[in-house]
């Protein structure tokens, strides 16, 4: 087996996760896609470590994986208890409900082509019932404790 | 090697570069964005992927190469469609699929408790919560600032621009057989040439450590804990302590506007 080939096609691997995590977190604008990005990014680099560490025959970055998935988990936690407040005051998960934050001497983002909201309705499956449904008895549904 | 004629690596890496950088722009929200361009971007993407794969090196064996062909492209395909879809939920989705694919590539290499790891304590925690805010947060619909990005063309240019340099550093990673030599290995094998000068039972412990260093072994996940516990105490317990402070800390910023979102906090402690 080759090892070396091994290593740069799990390296090759981790970047292009790593890169679109980053294109991610730079354009999309709902917090929440732009924390999936970031988890991405750190998939990305997990990848990496554990090729190299195998590439080397030790643990090294096996373990520092283990830590990399601790602080994701913290990070997580801490970083949805923002977003929830920032819902809870404006509404949106918008980053740039945010902007009034810039500094000052930067100009205000203007959506110009904002889309119009989507009127059209999302087409579900329908399933096509099967079977005969059965006749209801009304007293039984007048018995019935639990929905 | 491939007996159809290949340009040449540098021609193949720019093209895929740019192939990528395209499809990234065609792909990502843009406001009024047609179905026909997303097609186009996709199918630009798929062939940045071909040009990437022709990029990389044969593994030898075929079944393991084409085991890790499947993963990654899995992993590759679900991350591009985490950062394209336009619903969030969506995006959640396939980045659950995305977590798939990685835990395969690291099953692929080796690593066999992190790979079960990533999908217990990403998909199976941290992932849920991301749904569980999701449908506490998301409004009806499709918001309007879901269907736009900032700065769709410089970004896919950065990160293809990225992603094309980190490409051809890890290229020329063979080039140099000085830069990566296996430590263990080569200090082994360095003993064992050298036995008949340095002491028999030298030798002997350097393969032995080589032995026990491999992450193929069998008790490999034993082994990991017991270098987790051992060389890296120290660092365990700082993320337990990490872990109770993050975990206190965001109770404490939740519930002291008696937000009624407390109840994440199980799962919290569940994904740590």
């Amino acid at each position: 087996m080759n090892q070396l080939a091994l290593l740069q096609n799990a390296l090759v691997v981790g970047a292009i996760l790593f890169s679109l995590g980053l294109v991610g977190i730079l354009t999309r604008r709902n917090l929440i896609v732009m924390f999936l990005s970031a988890e991405l990014m750190l998939q990305g680099i997990s990848v990496s470590l554990v090729a190299w560490s195998r590439y080397h025959g030790d643990f090294g970055g096996q373990v520092l994986v283990i830590f990399v998935l601790t602080v994701a988990a913290c990070e997580a936690a801490v970083a949805l208890v923002f977003v929830l407040q920032a819902f809870a005051r404006t509404g949106r998960l918008d980053s740039a409900a945010w902007q009034s934050l810039r500094e000052s001497n930067l100009p205000r983002r203007v959506d110009h082509e904002l889309p119009a909201i989507d009127t059209v309705p999302p087409s579900f499956p329908r399933l096509t019932p099967a079977g005969v449904l059965p006749a209801a008895d009304e007293n039984d549904l007048l018995q019935r404790e639990h929905v | 090697m491939i007996a159809v004629a290949l340009p040449s690596p540098g021609v193949l890496l720019a093209g895929a570069v740019t192939a990528a950088a395209v499809s990234l722009w065609l792909l990502l929200p843009r406001g009024r964005d047609s179905r026909p361009a997303r097609w186009l971007g996709g199918l630009l993407g798929a062939a940045a992927l071909a040009g990437f794969v022709l990029t990389g090196r044969r593994l030898g064996g075929l079944g393991e190469e084409a085991v890790f062909l499947i993963v990654s492209l899995v992993a590759v395909i679900s991350g591009a469609a985490t950062i394209v879809s336009r619903s969030p939920v969506y995006s959640a989705i396939w980045f659950a699929l995305a977590l798939a694919g990685v835990s395969g590539v690291l099953l692929v290499l080796g690593a066999q408790f992190l790979g079960v790891a990533t999908i217990v304590v990403y998909a199976g925690a941290i992932l849920v919560m991301f749904l569980f805010v999701l449908m506490l947060a998301q409004p009806a619909g499709l918001a309007p600032y879901d269907r736009v990005s900032n700065e769709p063309l410089l970004s896919a240019i950065a990160g293809a621009t990225l992603l094309g340099l980190l490409t051809l550093s890890i290229g020329r990673l063979s080039a140099d057989p000085s830069c990566c030599q296996m430590p263990s290995k080569a200090a082994a094998m360095a003993a064992g040439t050298a036995g008949t000068s340095v002491d028999a039972a030298h030798a002997g412990d350097a393969i032995d450590a080589a032995i026990a260093t491999d992450p193929l072994a069998a008790d490999q996940v034993a082994r990991l804990g017991g270098e987790l516990f051992g060389r890296h105490l120290l660092a365990v317990e700082a993320a337990g302590v990490l872990l109770l402070v993050a975990l206190v800390g965001s109770i404490a910023v939740v519930s002291r506007h008696g937000d009624p979102s407390g109840e994440l906090a199980p799962a919290r402690r569940a994904a740590s």
